[in-house]
Order: structure tokens, then C-alpha cells, then sequence
């Protein structure tokens, strides 16, 4: 799965470690997401969608 | 922690990882060439274990740089519980049984004395299990499920195989309890391969 996080983190100019406060996780989740390393679960995607206010499909793609 | 303090750390985890690899590869070679007797043997493998925990330490705060979460804390001090409690009742069975000679302690004291280092490693174990209920953070979670599978598959292998070579007398025999620190071996196999599969060391 591909995903946006990292253009979106840099468009609002936050660091992971920002982004990984907001989503109550450590930043080596961020890290793990951002390099396609880990997919997240559900219910941590509807909350990053939360944090950029963005619908989930817009951030979250298809390989 | 300063920048430069963090890349310290960074080049210190090799460091740390080679020297415990080199004293569980010592220890295990002066157990397996009889220099050493299996208690001495038990004893010394504190050393690697130690090591193999500074190694983690250092790695999760190179990797984490967000501060260590309440379940991680929570399990560094049941860990270091169990790991004092078996050095205590160790040393205690090696001075009142007398290492591997016939002593002429009663059986209900030779099982008592027997059993409480073994229950002190399962607390280790229970350690484990009560941090992946406790981790909220699912990717850790994650890396530690992987780990401890890892781990698991590590020893149970080691076991199966060295069983069927000593059956075949390739090998000498050895107790039991080794396929436990082949477990703890395993926990290092499992942290370098999150290390290269998902970028992290994990939590262990």
C-alpha cells in the first residue's frame, strides 16, 4: 500500500516525532508507515486521516 | 539527550551487540569444552544477558528518540526482577548443593532448590507476554510478536535438531535449560531482522 504521509507531514512542515505526538505512537511508527514498511491498522488510519482532515482514500493508495 | 550524545549511541549498538555475541560465544565454549561446569556456565551467561540488554537499551534509544512507553518501562523492571531473583536462588542452589556434587539434601529440598531458577526464567517469559498485552503502540507490538517468534522458532528448532544429532551421539548431551538461552539467542535474531525488515530494533 502506497501512502502520502510523508508529503503531507513536510506540506504542514512537522517533524515525525510532531506527527507521532498527535497520533500517540512512537516515531518509529511514523518512520515504519512513511517507508512503506508497515501497513497500518484501520483504526490507526481512520486517526491520521483525523490529524491531516483528510478522507482515508486520499492519503492511503493502492500499490 | 543532545544530537551528539544520540549519535554516540548510534555508533555504540555494533559495539554492544558484537560484545555480546562474543561472551555467549565464550561462555558457550568453555560449557561445551567441559572447562567450565553447567552451574559456572549458568552463572557466567549473566554477562551476554546483560550485554544483550545494554545493546537493546542503547539501540531503542538511538531508534526511538521518542522516549521509552510505560509498557517498556514496566518490563525493563519486571526483567530486571526475575534476572536478580535467578542470580540470588542460582547462587543459592550452587552453595547449598554444591555445585555437581552428591549432596545429601533431602529430594523435597534438591527440587525446591532445583526448580526456583527455572521459575525465576519463566518469570522473564511472563515478562514478555504481559509487555505484548501491555504495548499500545501497535507497530512496537508488532515488532515484538516477531521477535518472540522468531525467538521461539530459534530454540524449538535448536532443540529438535540438537536432540536427533545427540541421539545419534555427533553430540554430547546437554540439560535442558540451554534451549531456554537458545530463546534468548533467539531474541537477538529476531531484533536484527526488524532491524532489516522494518527498520527498527523493537522492544525487547
Amino acid at each position: 500500500m502506497k501512502n502520502r504521509l510523508k508529503v503531507l507531514r513536510a506540506e504542514r512542515d512537522w517533524s515525525q516525532q510532531h506527527l507521532a505526538d498527535l497520533l500517540e505512537v512512537s516515531r518509529q511508527s511514523v518512520n515504519a508507515i512513511e517507508t512503506g514498511r508497515y501497513d497500518p491498522s484501520l483504526p490507526l488510519a481512520f486517526k491520521i486521516a483525523d490529524v491531516f482532515e483528510m478522507a482515508i482514500e486520499e492519503i492511503f493508495q493502492r500499490d | 539527550m543532545s544530537t551528539e550524545a544520540k549519535r554516540g549511541f548510534t555508533r555504540t549498538v555494533p559495539f554492544w551487540a558484537g560484545l555480546a555475541f562474543g561472551t555467549f560465544g565464550a561462555v558457550m565454549g568453555l560449557a561445551l569444552s567441559d572447562a567450565i561446569n553447567a552451574a559456572t556456565a549458568l552463572i557466567l551467561m549473566i554477562v551476554p544477558a546483560g550485554l544483550f540488554f545494554q545493546t537493546m537499551r542503547v539501540a531503542n534509544t538511538t531508534a526511538a528518540c521518542s522516549g521509552r512507553g510505560e509498557a517498556q518501562r514496566l518490563y525493563v523492571k519486571r526483567v530486571a526482577i526475575f534476572a536478580s531473583t535467578y542470580l540470588v536462588v542460582i547462587a543459592l542452589q550452587v552453595s547449598l548443593l554444591g555445585g555437581d556434587e552428591t549432596t545429601e539434601a533431602s529430594l523435597a529440598a534438591r527440587a525446591a532448590l532445583s526448580v526456583m531458577p527455572g521459575l525465576a526464567i519463566c518469570g522473564i517469559f511472563w515478562a514478555i507476554g504481559r509487555l505484548i498485552l501491555d504495548e499500545k503502540d501497535e507497530f512496537i507490538r508488532m515488532l515484538i510478536v516477531r521477535q518472540t517468534l522468531i525467538a521461539t522458532g530459534f530454540a524449538l528448532g535448536f532443540a529438535t535438531i540438537w536432540g536427533f544429532l545427540e541421539a545419534g551421539e555427533v553430540v554430547p548431551h546437554i540439560p535442558a535449560y540451554w534451549f531456554a538461552v537458545a530463546f534468548f539467542g533467539g531474541q537477538f535474531i529476531g531484533a536484527v531482522s526488524n532491524r532489516i525488515t522494518h527498520g527498527s530494533w523493537g522492544a525487547l
